[in-house]
């Protein structure tokens, strides 16, 4: 059930692709990572295609703004895939400050028997060639190879830390802390910006932008979520610059919950449109929420993932643990829900059943092929053989980057620097 | 004589771990209401713990890349929403921290600091008010203060408390002198801080304000967030106690701090090292005991009058002269 690989870097996104046949990581090095998923062979019909290794190549460098003095991470924030049009694919992979598309395709035939130049390359003297062929393809070992096609820079004064590709195919935006832009892919060396929340005055700043995505249907519309726990959803076509929302939702804060990291653990770390469209799901420091576009003043679901931190918040928020971004995704049926959690734990949702379940990956718990065992945080009194109690929890294991394959239950979890690719059996 | 830069020192020096964690989990969680008897005491401790870790990762940050800005954005909202709290529980701000500049002593008339030293379990416990957040000292010159001998210094008997259970055994707070407000103390001794409290009054009957009276049983008598806010009623204590008012307005130390300030200040972080996992022997034994004369005489040129000395501060005295030389530098 699980292939593992291991890598020097941290991973710090992870992305399958539309068919679900290619997977992307991206690492702090600066290096994107694809696996591709094996052709099931009607020889070996249990074994389900497993994903192995198919390009790597190295995204973006480590540079330095030399005007502030600062180094500019080469880490990879976000990859984003477009639909695949041709043989090749092509994916968007972004650090803090510069967005690249990159091509990647294959390469498993060569051309043989030029007239000019033999098999080696060499140029022939034009005198010794007495007669004229045609080159013609011959099979080669398949060679993947990734080339950058356009670097969209210079755009971002800040950290950008969404990319999402507009269903129109055509164009795609970017969104730092306080700004959103809309690119084309044609186009790098101009941007529209459709978002700024920067105040005239920087002292006055309490809110930052902190994901954003677009409708999977509607190419006029996306939401971005904030650091206050809000999210707004904005049509384009109300006016270029969409500073106003069509939409806002906001949940009222609880009042018997209310302590001083309130405003922190509201902050929304990532967002994400449901498949179908009609819902966004939002994931803040303690819980997933699920709002129906058509409500926006709470949402219809609220799971709990952690709730057992909530007495630990001060530690969390001196250790820094309580910034951790933590992404979720939807299944392909968005009938399920997962997130990441701390001690290499990630849950699971089931929005039908409401019923619940917190999974491992650890190479030590799990051997290929078995079962993955639920597991359980106790969070007070006697503590059951198999719990964990929760003061021995890791926090420097955290899941904050999962995947779900678009149709099938096959998920990929990013446990610092390992990957880890779980499959559902069939039989 | 006050002593500020010692606040200051307190508040940006090495900071220790530990009996923060005791605290802790009886402060996590559900706010206490500020009015609930004893646990207001705990929930003031939590309000200034957190404040101080708040500041030391704005202002402990070495970053090579450029720190986050969310995490700024957050932490900075954290600060202003204390400072906010603090301005609306307090009045009457005796004692300023003027972490911010804390230069020197502002002249303090003999009684006023004899009052202060006469009473230390009084004080120890529902110090007054916490001192507006203490910016680093590199900045204190942005802070609106006119010079940075103006401000107002702790009295050294304050700061003396700082050795005693509470502040010492909370760790992560070496909590800025004036900040003490956040006591710990038990009830009982409120009543002497009251009649302490009483003392300083009769001493300044203009300064005299309801929230002083109210201040008493409500320990937490923060920063008279009022800093910057001059009471008019009060005109002897601020002669008392100038520079204060100047350095805050009421918007807190943040007005005059832009975020490019935060981000890119150029401040000398070596006094900020610290790590907070690291468990605390305690506070107050890492600093090395000065006598209250050598640290007095390093603050002579910046004030009026001498001080006599009362009880010894634990002070790094090589420090202290660091601390003043970065802060009138600046």
């Amino acid at each position: 059930m699980s292939a593992c690989s291991g890598r020097a870097d941290i991973i710090s996104t992870v992305e399958f692709n539309h068919t679900g046949e290619l997977l992307a990581t991206g690492d702090k090095g600066g290096r994107v990572v694809i696996f591709q998923r094996e052709q099931e062979s009607k020889n070996q019909v249990h074994r389900r295609g497993e994903y192995n290794v198919y390009s790597t190549f190295q995204s973006h460098e480590p540079e330095f703004d030399y005007l502030k003095s600062l180094e500019i991470e080469e880490k990879i924030n976000k990859i984003r895939w477009l639909p695949q049009q041709n043989a090749a694919y092509f994916l968007l992979s972004t650090n803090d400050k510069t967005v690249k598309l990159w091509k990647v395709s294959e390469r498993d035939k060569r051309p043989e028997g030029y007239n000019l130049k033999d098999e080696e390359g060499r140029l022939r003297d034009p005198a010794t060639i007495t007669t004229l062929r045609v080159p013609v393809l011959r099979p080669m070992d398949l060679m993947v190879e990734a080339t950058p096609r356009r670097v969209f820079a210079n755009a971002h004064t800040y950290h950008i830390n969404s990319i999402s590709v507009n269903s129109d195919y055509e164009t795609y935006m970017s969104a730092d802390d306080l700004r959103i832009n809309l690119w084309n892919f044609e186009i790098t060396n101009q941007s529209f910006n459709i978002v700024d929340i920067k105040p005239a005055n920087m002292e006055e700043l309490t809110e930052v932008i902190t994901a954003a995505e677009f409708h999977p249907h509607h190419c006029n519309s996306f939401v971005y979520s904030s650091s206050k726990g809000t999210i707004r959803l904005c049509d384009m076509r109300a006016s270029a610059l969409c500073d106003r929302h069509s939409k806002f939702f906001e949940e009222p804060e609880d009042p018997s919950n209310r302590s001083f990291f309130s405003e922190i653990i509201s902050s929304i770390s990532d967002v994400k449109f449901s498949h179908s469209g009609r819902y966004i799901m939002t994931r803040d420091y303690l819980t997933v929420k699920v709002w129906d576009l058509n409500m926006e003043n709470r949402p219809i679901e609220t799971y709990q993932v952690h709730d057992y931190l909530r007495s630990k918040l001060c530690s969390l928020y001196e250790n820094d643990c309580i910034f951790d971004k933590f992404e979720c995704v939807w299944n392909g049926s968005d009938s399920v829900i997962m997130t990441g959690s701390y001690n290499n734990f990630f849950r699971m949702f089931d929005r039908n059943t409401k019923r619940d379940v917190t999974l491992e990956a650890s190479r030590e718990n799990s051997k290929p092929r078995a079962i993955l065992k639920p597991r359980k945080v106790c969070v007070g009194g006697k503590r059951r053989k198999d719990e964990i109690s929760v003061d021995s929890l890791d926090f420097s294991k955290k899941i904050l980057h999962t995947a779900w394959h678009p149709s099938e239950n096959i998920i990929a979890v990013a446990a610092t620097n390992n990957l880890y690719i779980f499959q559902d059996k069939v039989n | 004589m006050h002593l500020g830069t010692l606040t200051l020192r307190y508040m940006l020096g090495k900071g220790e771990k530990r009996k923060f964690d005791e605290h802790e989990d009886g402060l996590e969680g559900k706010i206490m209401s500020p009015s609930d008897g004893p646990s207001k005491v705990s929930y003031t401790l939590q309000r200034q713990t957190i404040f101080n870790i708040s500041l030391m990762k704005l202002y402990n940050h070495r970053p090579l890349t450029e720190p986050s800005l969310q995490k700024t954005v957050l932490i900075n909202n954290m600060l202003r929403r204390i400072q906010e709290e603090l301005k609306q529980e307090g009045s009457l701000r005796p004692v300023f921290t003027a972490a911010a500049a804390a230069a020197a002593a502002s002249p303090a008339p003999d009684s006023l600091s004899d009052s202060y030293r006469e009473a230390p379990p009084a004080l120890s416990a529902p110090a007054p008010p916490p001192p507006p957040p203490p910016p680093p000292p590199a900045l204190a010159g942005d802070l609106g203060s006119t010079t940075p001998l103006e401000v107002c210094l702790t009295p050294a008997s304050l700061l003396e408390d700082h050795d005693d259970d509470t502040f010492c055994t909370s760790p992560a707070a070496p909590p800025a002198a004036p900040a003490r407000p956040s006591a710990p103390a038990p009830p009982p001794e409120k009543d002497s801080f009251s009649s302490a409290l009483d003392e300083i009054e009769e001493l300044c009957p203009t300064s005299t304000s309801p929230g002083a009276a109210a201040a008493a049983p409500d320990s937490s008598r923060a920063g008279s967030g009022a800093p910057g806010v001059p009471r008019p009623d009060d005109p002897k204590l601020m002669d008392s106690l100038p520079g204060n008012f100047e350095i805050t307005t009421s918007t807190g130390f943040l007005t005059d701090l832009t975020l490019d300030d935060i981000l890119f200040a150029d401040i000398d972080t070596s006094m900020y090292d610290f790590d907070p996992c690291t468990s605390a022997s305690g506070t107050a034994s890492k600093m090395a005991p000065v006598s209250a004369d050598d640290l007095l005489k390093t603050l002579a040129p910046y004030s009026s009058q001498p001080v006599a000395p009362s009880q010894p501060f634990k002070m790094d005295l090589t420090e202290l002269d660091h601390i003043m030389e970065v802060l009138v530098g600046s």
